[in-house]
């Protein structure tokens, strides 16, 4: 009885906590616009750090919170719309969207496996690391069929995304990028969700591009695991 | 006031907790399918297909989820932090295999995002001037 009102109470807790921070960094970045002001930086910092000073484990506070992570399936089915509307820019430039995607997998994929073998990684840590450009659910399928870890696969992901995003504020400033076209496959290639809720910020255009990329680049990577995994033998 | 059950349904479509609650079920529903079907595809993409097919049958009009889609998306940063945290669990990245797999994420990151932007802008100029 105790318990159970008690865990609803920390849940109630760490879900306030956990959207209030959030809401204090939006505040904060529409101040500043700096790249250390960005939601994704300031959020997990803050919420981080109490979670650590009040001597609460990850697993309780995933407990309460586990809901919010839980709405990214929806935010994900969100993306119909957007893509919807533009459908006449996503028709027109498919292929210059397909070419970008082949580049940035084979990238992603090369430079794990080239950096990690270079500083001397583990085999099973490099493993996990080649997959992290894509979307968790994407990405935790081919780390499986890699040899990597999956759920260390996830937080590389995250790592991923939430550098990505912070970087792509930062490298937008003096990349010459004419076109939303390009803005749009850089987010959403490099920093998967966390690059798209991003590029959203930025335009509508941006937003459903980097969203068509983010999954083309996980079908991509699902269909390219067999032959990585072949080759890595 | 309220005309008809319709009526009342079609005034309740328009606030934002609905159309929210519409794009959760159809994420449902894509789950509860990929699992049925043993497929490694994240049950949002397919609930996100869904949208998209009935969308473009006329079953649905964009209309009636506009809102609900917006706020998700402008609220999507959120929906990480709780992730995020989950290196809190992982000790044995504090110290040099932590800082050599931040190094491996960071310096690959900034060659993807790179690579895949020059790609796109230099196919996209060269299409425009081909054109």
């Amino acid at each position: 009885m105790l318990d159970g009102s008690n865990g609803v109470l920390t849940a109630l807790f760490w879900s306030v906590i956990t959207i209030g921070c959030y809401a204090v960094a939006r505040v904060i970045h529409a101040r500043w616009r700096a790249w250390w002001s960005s939601p994704l930086i300031l959020a997990p910092l803050s919420v981080g750090l109490l979670v650590v000073l009040l001597h609460t484990g990850y697993a309780a506070y995933i407990k309460g919170t586990h809901w919010i992570a839980l709405m990214m399936g929806p935010a994900t089915v969100a993306f119909a719309i957007p893509l919807y509307e533009h459908r006449e820019t996503i028709r027109r430039h498919w292929p210059v969207l397909l070419a970008g995607v082949a580049m940035g997998s084979t990238m992603a994929i090369g430079t794990a496996f080239l950096l990690a073998s270079w500083l001397d990684l583990p085999t099973a840590l490099r493993a996990s690391l080649m997959p992290r450009s894509t979307s968790t659910p994407f990405a935790m399928a081919v780390s499986g069929d890699i040899g990597g870890l999956p759920e260390l696969t996830a937080v590389f992901v995250i790592i991923t995304g939430v550098s990505g995003a912070a970087l792509g504020e930062l490298m937008l400033r003096w990349m010459p990028l004419r076109s939303s076209l390009a803005r749009g496959a850089f987010l959403g290639m490099g920093a998967h969700g966390a690059g798209v809720a991003k590029a959203h910020q930025i335009g509508e255009e941006e937003g459903s591009i980097a969203g068509l990329v983010m999954i083309l680049a996980g079908c991509f990577n699902l269909m390219m695991a067999p032959l990585v995994a072949l080759m890595m033998g | 006031m309220l005309k008809s059950p319709l009526a009342a349904f079609r005034m309740l479509q328009r606030t934002r907790f609905v159309q929210i609650a519409m794009l959760g079920a159809f994420w449902f529903a894509g789950d509860v399918a990929a699992r049925a079907v043993g497929l490694p595809v994240p049950g949002g993409v397919l609930g996100m297909i869904g949208v998209l097919v009935l969308l473009g049958t006329g079953f649905l009009k964009v209309s009636s989820v506009r809102l609900g889609a917006r706020t998700l998306l402008a609220e999507m940063l959120l929906f990480f932090v709780p992730s995020v945290l989950a290196i809190l669990d992982h000790q044995e990245f504090i110290g040099t295999v932590g800082l050599k797999v931040v190094a491996v994420i960071l310096v690959g990151t900034v060659l993807v995002m790179t690579s895949t932007a020059m790609t796109v802008e230099l196919c996209y100029r060269w299409r425009a001037h081909h054109a």
